[in-house]
């Protein structure tokens, strides 16, 4: 089977025309005609104005603002916020990467397979009840998501019923799952289907053809979505994961609901931070550290953005 | 124009300060307070005032819900607006005291009948700051650990014995660490009480002293290691929770939780309470009126309704298991001696008296929690 099939050398190959197949994204060279210049650069500017005008003061002013009081402290301008941050938080910092990203990890994973089995699979009714199944936590808000799982993932919650019942386990030695895990499920629940949703618009938007002439090589359906599918998709994936990774950084009901202990995630931390310590200080230091970890994000976010219209 | 001009003046107005038949009541605290107000004492006050309306405005839970009513007083003051948009507030007691500093508050209960009602210290100081004569106690309350007695026959009367016993039975005592709910800092708080180096009285009155800290560290080192075999739960809610369900046997929680939640029957009635020595914390909300009320006379006179010793004992211990804001022996006489009784079943005023203790003054609070955050991050 694999030997129709080329799996080295540059990908696609198998389609004869040695060029790499067009992704839907990706649109035909677009010289734009030849303008002439505004007469009034004013009238622009002034047409503009308003949506600059409301960003600068929503929401560039704001975290300015919110920048510079993570360097304010009683004693002037330092960085005493950060080095008391450094202090009590690092693990917290460390923890909230390692969650968020996992979490990332594993949306992507699922999302790709669901995606997958919509775009390939062969029993309609299969992939209609999947298509009509998966979009479902879309809708459900993340507070209410972390109450589902404080339910479901308590020590005799359902889960653990479920395990117990079907004999995979034994009820008394189950422990809770709420802890980092249940974070981790709580996110990867809410957001898959988001992701799922992006990628299977990418994927149906694909030519058929590649899909179909790989089958007809008689690469498998798993082939299929790894070497063909997922390569012309990858990019969608990615502008996906990237907005979920940044969604999760900024959810504080999760962590509050389902693990506020330590370690914790940032969110936690800084709500922590004003109620119980009226420190807004330390808690935007805290904030610029979770803005720098989502900035890195966004960077590589433009940057897909970028290349895509090039 | 001008009917868009009248229509915008009107909803500008309608949208501004509360009308003068308006009582406004802010109160933090848990939904419980809330509905305390918008179910009992606001009905009640409005049948006496005929054309009266009292809005209560929920600020949130535990301490954030008060560091709210601050910051709102702290921006109208800055404001330097002559008429506040708020009548009454009611506030945790960590708060009162930067109020009363901050010159925010109206000095009332010399003019208000209940007044000469309330002996008790913490009416007159709030965690090391004189607040005498700007507050009113709604209400005290207390936390205690609570437990199943069929997993803990011989529940521990002490931190000792509850060191012990976690020792042997590992992941049945569960708490809500620092940053669920206060039921959680006050068992840190009785931890530091009971272990830290320090004359733990010190801690309750002041003066701060910054060397104090350091003979903290045995005690948090201890708890570490304590906490490893204790659980952790999601919140003063998540405590009850699962001690409802059988997860663990033993935990800190509110007594008025507590009982709330059996009254309901959300908790099996032969559960029980017990407060260990050497103490833990509880405290009064405090009713506070701001200097620059609108309805200053409303306000004087919904604050001595709500402490009156009828309305203490009908709604305050009898429908929210609460103990008193006033002198005790005032609501006692307003109620039959098995109602009184059932509050004081577990935890009795002996225990109240010698285990019922303050929260440690401001700075203190904030150090043993940074402490804690310290010692017990992985």
């Amino acid at each position: 089977m694999n030997a129709t099939l080329p799996s080295d050398g540059p990908r696609p190959g198998p389609f004869g025309s040695g060029q790499p197949a067009p992704t839907a994204m990706q649109t035909a060279p677009h010289h734009p005609p030849f303008r002439r210049r505004a007469a009034l650069p004013l009238a622009g500017l002034a047409l503009v104005a308003p949506a600059l005008l409301s960003v600068l003061v929503f929401f560039v002013l704001p975290l300015a603002a919110s920048v510079e009081g993570a360097f304010r402290t009683p004693e002037g301008r330092g960085l005493a916020n950060f080095v008391k941050l450094a202090e009590l938080y690092r693990a917290d910092i460390l923890f909230t990467l390692l969650i968020v990203g996992l979490s990332t990890l594993l949306t992507g994973l699922i999302a790709t397979a669901i995606a997958g089995y919509l775009t390939l699979g062969q029993n309609p009714r299969a992939v209609a009840i999947l298509r009509w199944l998966y979009r479902w936590p879309l809708f459900i808000p993340f507070v209410v998501t972390a109450q589902i799982m404080r339910t479901f993932l308590a020590k005799s919650g359902m889960l653990n019923a479920s395990l117990s019942t079907l004999g995979l386990a034994d009820a008394a030695t189950l422990g809770s799952w709420l802890d980092w895990r249940g974070i981790v499920l709580a996110f990867v629940w809410k957001q898959t289907p988001f992701v799922t949703l992006l990628l299977a618009g990418a994927m149906a938007a694909l030519d058929r053809g590649t899909i179909e002439a790989a089958r007809n090589l008689g690469a498998s359906r798993f082939r299929v979505l790894w070497d063909i599918v997922l390569p012309q998709a990858a990019r969608t994936l990615m502008t996906g994961l990237i907005l979920s990774f940044v969604t999760m950084m900024s959810v504080l009901s999760v962590p509050l609901m389902i693990n506020a202990q330590s370690p914790t995630m940032i969110t936690a931390d800084i709500a922590f931070r004003i109620n119980a310590y009226g420190d807004y200080g330390v808690a935007n230091a805290l904030g610029v550290v979770s803005l720098l970890m989502t900035g890195a994000f966004a960077i590589l976010y433009l940057r897909l953005g970028l290349r895509e219209r090039r | 124009m001008r009917p868009t001009l009248a229509a915008i003046l009107s909803l500008g107005l309608s949208i501004g300060p509360a009308q003068a038949e308006d009582l406004t009541v802010l109160t933090a605290g848990d939904q419980n307070m809330v509905d305390y107000v918008n179910e009992y004492l606001g009905p009640l006050f409005e049948s006496r005032h005929p054309g009266v309306r009292v809005r209560a405005v929920g600020t949130g839970p535990g301490d954030a819900g008060s560091q709210k009513i601050t910051e709102r007083f702290e921006a109208q003051a800055a404001a330097g607006s002559a008429l506040w948009d708020t009548d009454v507030a009611v506030v945790h007691e960590k708060f009162a005291g930067p109020m009363v500093k901050a010159g925010w508050l109206a000095p009332y209960r010399d003019q208000i009948a209940t007044g000469a009602l309330v002996t008790r210290a913490n009416a007159d100081m709030a965690l090391g700051t004189e607040v005498k004569g700007h507050v009113m106690p709604m209400f005290n309350s207390q936390t205690a650990l609570a437990y199943n007695p069929a997993m803990v026959p011989n529940p521990p009367q002490s931190y000792d014995e509850l060191k012990l016993w976690v020792a042997e039975n590992p992941g049945k005592f569960g708490y809500n660490g620092i940053k669920g709910g206060a039921s959680g800092v006050s068992f840190v708080m009785g931890w530091v009480y009971a272990y830290g180096a320090g004359d733990s009285d010190k801690l309750m009155n002041g003066p701060f002293d910054e060397a104090e800290i350091q003979g903290w560290t045995a005690a948090f080192d201890d708890l570490a290691a304590f906490t490893k075999n204790a659980t952790l739960t999601a919140g003063n809610a998540g405590t009850l929770d699962m001690l409802a369900r059988g997860e663990i046997a033993i935990g800190p929680v509110w007594v008025d939780m507590f009982y709330s939640w059996q009254a309901n029957g959300q908790l099996p009635p032969e559960f029980r309470l017990v407060l260990p020595a050497p103490g833990m914390p509880g405290q009064p909300m405090h009713f506070v009126i701001p200097a620059k009320a609108p309805n200053g006379d409303l306000a004087r006179a919904f604050v001595e309704l709500a402490t009156s010793p009828e309305v203490q004992a009908e709604g305050i211990v009898e429908r929210f298991n609460w103990y008193p804001g006033i002198d005790a022996q005032h609501v006692e006489a307003a109620l039959p001696p098995e109602t009184w009784a059932k509050l004081f079943t577990d935890v009795t005023p002996e225990d109240l008296a010698t285990r019922g203790k303050p929260f440690p003054i401001a700075p203190y609070n904030n150090a043993i929690l940074e402490a804690y955050e310290r010692h017990l991050a992985q």
